[in-house]
């Protein structure tokens, strides 16, 4: 090992392999990705560009460093199985008849009550793929239109902060893409699901300790002007309860890069189903219609704080 | 080696020199069985190299399986050939209309153990009287095998043999099963009567 | 002084390698110093941030983020690429038995990449990082780096080119490869995340590629060829075993490249099985160079000599990083270490208690040879290890330990993430301590390093300009 050339050529192919392996590959793979179609809405493209105020928050998100203390990558574990039964049909007998062999342990007299009660109802709950399938196959020749829902796994999923896993689809158009490294703060790369309410983030970014009191989030309050109150309070200023509200006379508005970060939180979501993510997210309904997927809130957030 | 850092107190300065002891087996040893684990590793969690395959999904084929569908294909298709070409006659509800079109529903024809002479019939058509279930209707039948592929009608027939709605609750039909008929009828270019029908084996 | 290279002309007397280097290697050193006491303090506001978010809250300047950022670049461009170049360019020279080739080039560069850094981290703190990890210098900043960079590593290569020893030692093959790479990665970084923005979660993949070779591949590879040339020589006996070496620098350079993207990733799912199976990889390596190690040192007396001390701890930090960057690759171990403060133990083990250290080391066994004096105080030299070993110590154990209740707590649906925070900050506190005893030792460091640079130039370069300017004077008087 003492002919220097040699050593670099051997050195070269070596090393290169990390960067083909790493860079060049998965650049063949996903370098053109394409926005694909929302499995359920087929009309619908996902992902969407951000709108302009969202683009210009994310660079404010970019230019704050917000990535050090929040990720934005929801990870999943695994997947269950459920069985729900959307539609009952019109041969009740024969529904139950395949109910009572599908869900041991139930009597008829409780099926039958079952079955005339609101719809989807949850038949079975966290079986394996084959066990789901076999039951919808024995209801299904009845009449009734039952389905095999997928419902993505995890800790993060189960934490409530995303519905599935993220994936590459999900940050097609962004650039940059800041999936942060550390989760100092929560994960938010659904928090428009969980927060769809623009003050709520602004009141957050203004005054962290508003929502939690032991909270290390630095106030961001240079995102704000202070300014007197003129002859009406501005449509934008923040509302505040009587703890942390500014002096009598003074108001707080968000500057435009407060909005635009605001914007930004707003537009993250990622609870599209798409191809690589399966998942089944049922609306409670009374009605017969077949379960959907909606994009529907999780939780409602509150306008202003209450305490 | 001192503890002092002035140099002039040191001993003369030697570069380094490398020894010759040679490297361990075992050491290669190691390297094979990495090298095997590593191989193990990303059949399990490679997801197959595909660049739609995230974990927790271990191939394309695991994903392709979680799409949204229901249980038992053969009948949704079937239902849906039904509903193309069969319902204008048969009604929705299998019960067909007296006199002219057999009803399906509760239909021993149907209900057949075998269903050699079903696919028979709905390959090459039936004309003439026929006897179901105690009712007597005279009508035609048109064939199918020209418009229907041998998984269409092993479907629609699985559907109306198997739809527990209309109270049937026969066997499935494979598309095998018509391919082989299929075959064996392959000369044949006129419809059958009943009378020719009956007395086919149901199981040939 | 330049020399065509010859091979049959004999090597190079010591001292006349040493003269050679004496102004771009200390003037490297002396930056590095510089930079690692301003990424401590960096380091310091960012960590104490965590504990007191108010501090410093209403200067956009000193945002949480943007001194985080501030503090990685300065202690890996600022510090650690200074102090590495400037090793490798003395180590190149003197294993090859051949002065530098162009010291006052090498200068330049250095003077470059400083007003490089200095540009990057200003651009940090006003907010035009670019927000990727380890890369966030903006776009006007990196370029000069690059350049900077170049001028160095070409001089390098020309004094490799003209070694007068042709046997290659462990190390050189081991500069000779990190030289090459870091061009590489920084370039292709660079063009493809801030120039020509791939698409999507590619910049992602790339980013992780990035830090993963420069921490394996750069900073390992210089700090391997530094504890391979200190280790035989500071102990005075042979290194075990030559074969060892290439096995350890072949597989280390195959697999060595790979690691850092871990499992939770919105990539699909052979990127990360990949990355784990080649940093699973990297334990033959790992073992190699143990061995190799630990059969040269024999009974050493680590008290004895103060760069020993520092080079074996560097080595023992070393072993410790790679056997948890293994560990950290399995899917069900980063199930529980990613996105907690584990990943931050792991990444400064590697930095500060392997690289940093190494280099501590090298420094304080490379200037006394170089001005040909003595240390302005050993005592400082010796506080320094303590402090910094001590530091490093606290800091990498509560972080680790902490991470690991810490993603517990993460992977347990019905804690509140208030919980896990405060299970991570209790651990944050004792790395606070450690980041103080880290600041104070970096501090002796440029403290030792500053008054013996002052002396050595009052020493030579005083009375050369006097002797210059002495007769001029005396001429115009006349």
């Amino acid at each position: 090992m003492n002919h220097g050339p040699l050593i670099f050529l051997g050195v070269f192919f070596a090393l290169a392999l990390s960067w083909f392996g790493l860079v060049f590959e998965p650049q063949l793979q996903l370098g053109n990705a394409q926005p694909t179609t929302n499995v359920v809405n087929t009309a619908e493209l996902y992902p969407q560009r951000r709108p302009g105020l969202a683009k210009q928050g994310l660079d404010v998100y970019r230019s704050l460093g917000c990535a050090s203390c929040h990720s934005q990558q929801v990870g999943q574990t695994g997947r269950t199985y459920d069985v729900a039964l959307n539609d009952a049909g019109t041969n009740r007998a024969a529904v139950v008849g395949a109910l009572l062999k599908v869900m041991p342990g139930a009597t008829a007299a409780e099926l039958e009550k079952l079955v005339a009660g609101p719809v989807p109802l949850k038949v079975l709950k966290d079986v394996t793929r084959a066990v789901a399938d076999a039951a919808v196959g024995k209801l299904e020749p009845t009449g009734a239109k039952a389905e095999v829902n997928v419902i993505p796994t995890g800790p993060d999923i189960a934490r409530g902060w995303g519905k599935r896993r993220s994936v590459a689809e999900d940050f097609l158009f962004d650039q940059p893409v800041m999936l942060g490294s550390q989760r100092i703060g929560p994960d938010l790369a659904d928090v428009g699901s969980r927060l769809p309410v623009a003050e709520r983030h602004l009141l957050h970014l203004y005054n962290p300790k508003i929502f939690e009191k032991k909270s290390v989030m630095p106030p961001y309050r240079f995102l704000f002007e202070k300014r007197k109150i003129g002859r009406e309070p501005s449509p934008d200023a923040l509302r505040f309860n009587s703890e942390f509200a500014p002096e009598r006379d003074c108001e707080i508005v968000p500057t435009d890069q407060a909005k635009a970060l605001a914007a930004y939180l707003l537009s993250l979501r990622a609870d599209a189903v798409i191809f690589e993510t399966p998942m089944t997210v049922a609306v409670a309904t009374s009605t017969n219609a077949p379960a959907v997927s909606t994009n529907a809130p999780v939780a409602a957030a509150t306008n202003a704080p209450a305490k | 080696m001192n503890s002092d850092p002035n140099p002039s107190n040191r001993p003369q300065e030697i570069e380094p020199i490398a020894g010759s002891a040679r490297a361990p087996v075992w050491l290669f040893v190691l390297v094979a069985v990495l090298a095997f684990w590593g191989m193990g590793f990303l059949d399990n969690h490679g997801g197959g190299f595909d660049p739609l395959v995230y974990k927790p999904y271990k191939s394309l084929a695991e994903l392709k399986a979680d799409q949204p569908r229901t249980g038992n294909d053969a009948f949704r298709k079937g239902q849906k050939v039904f509903e193309s070409y069969c319902i204008l006659c048969h009604q929705s509800t299998g019960k067909g209309l007296p006199i002219q079109y057999p009803p399906l529903a509760g239909s021993d024809w149907v209900q057949a153990k075998d269903p050699g002479r079903l696919i028979r019939l709905v390959l090459d058509g039936i004309q003439g009287t026929i006897t179901v279930s105690g009712q007597q209707l005279t009508g035609a039948m048109p064939p199918w095998k020209e418009n229907l592929t041998d998984e269409d009608i092993a479907s629609v027939l699985t559907y109306i043999r198997g739809n527990q709605e209309w109270g049937n609750s026969a066997s499935q039909v494979t598309p095998d099963q018509v391919k082989a008929i299929r075959g064996k009828m392959a000369g044949r270019s006129t419809a059958w009567s009943p009378e020719e029908l009956l007395k086919v084996n149901e199981n040939e | 002084m330049v020399l065509a290279a010859v091979p049959s002309v004999p090597p190079v007397a010591l001292a006349e390698i040493d003269s050679s280097c004496r102004v771009p290697v200390l003037f490297l050193f002396a930056c590095a110093a510089f930079w690692v006491v301003t990424a401590s303090i960096f380091a310091l506001i960012a960590s104490l941030k965590l504990h007191m978010p108010d501090l410093l809250a209403d200067c956009p300047w000193f945002n949480y983020g943007r001194v985080q950022a501030a503090q990685m670049n300065a202690l890996i461009y600022g510090f650690a690429g200074q102090a590495a170049l400037g090793v490798a360019l003395w180590l190149i020279a003197r294993l090859g038995r051949t002065v530098l080739v162009q010291p006052g080039y090498v200068v330049a560069g250095a003077i470059f990449w400083n007003a490089g850094i200095k540009l990057g981290i200003l651009g940090i703190l006003i907010g035009d990082t670019t927000g990727y990890e380890w890369l966030e210098m903006p776009a006007y900043a990196s370029p000069i780096l690059f350049v900077a960079y170049a001028i160095i590593g070409v001089c390098g290569l020309l004094t490799f080119h003209q070694r007068r020893e042709p046997t290659l030692y462990v190390s050189q093959w081991f500069l000779l490869a990190a030289l090459f790479w870091f061009p590489w990665i920084y370039s292709t970084a660079n063009l493809l995340l801030v120039f020509f923005p791939v698409r999507g979660v590619l910049q992602a993949s790339i980013n992780w590629w990035y830090i993963g070779s420069l921490s394996g591949i750069w900073f390992g590879f210089i700090g391997l060829a530094v504890i391979f040339y200190f280790l035989p020589r500071l102990t005075g006996g042979p290194l075990y075993s030559n074969p060892l070496a290439m096995v350890a620098f072949w597989t280390l350079a195959l697999f060595g490249g790979w690691g850092g993207i871990h499992h939770g990733a919105p990539l699909p799912a052979w990127i990360p099985s990949v990355s784990t199976v080649f940093t699973v990889l990297t334990l033959i390596p790992l073992l190699a160079i143990a061995i190799n190690w630990n059969k040269t040192l024999g009974p050493a007396n680590w008290r004895e000599s103060l760069p020993l001390r520092f080079v074996l701890f560097g080595a023992v930090a070393y072993l410790l990083a790679g056997a948890l960057s293994i560990a950290d690759s399995l899917p069900q171990v980063s199930q529980t270490t990613h996105f907690t403060f584990f990943t931050t133990a792991r990444t400064q083990l590697l930095l500060y208690g392997f690289f940093g250290m190494t280099m501590f080391g090298a420094i304080y066994h490379i200037v006394p040879l170089l001005t040909q004096s003595e240390w302005p105080s050993a005592k400082w030299a010796d506080r320094h290890f303590t402090l910094a070993a001590l530091g490093i110590a606290l800091y990498v154990a509560s972080l680790a330990l902490g991470g690991v209740f810490q993603g517990r707590a993460l992977n347990d649906p019905s804690k509140s993430f208030l919980d896990v925070l405060r299970i991570g900050l209790l651990f944050f506190r004792v790395s606070t301590l450690g980041d103080v005893l880290m600041l104070a030792g970096n501090g002796l460091l440029a403290l030792n390093l500053g008054v013996w640079l002052v002396r050595c130039c009052r020493a030579c370069c005083v009375p050369a300009i006097v002797a210059v300017v002495k007769p001029q004077m005396a001429g115009l008087a006349r």
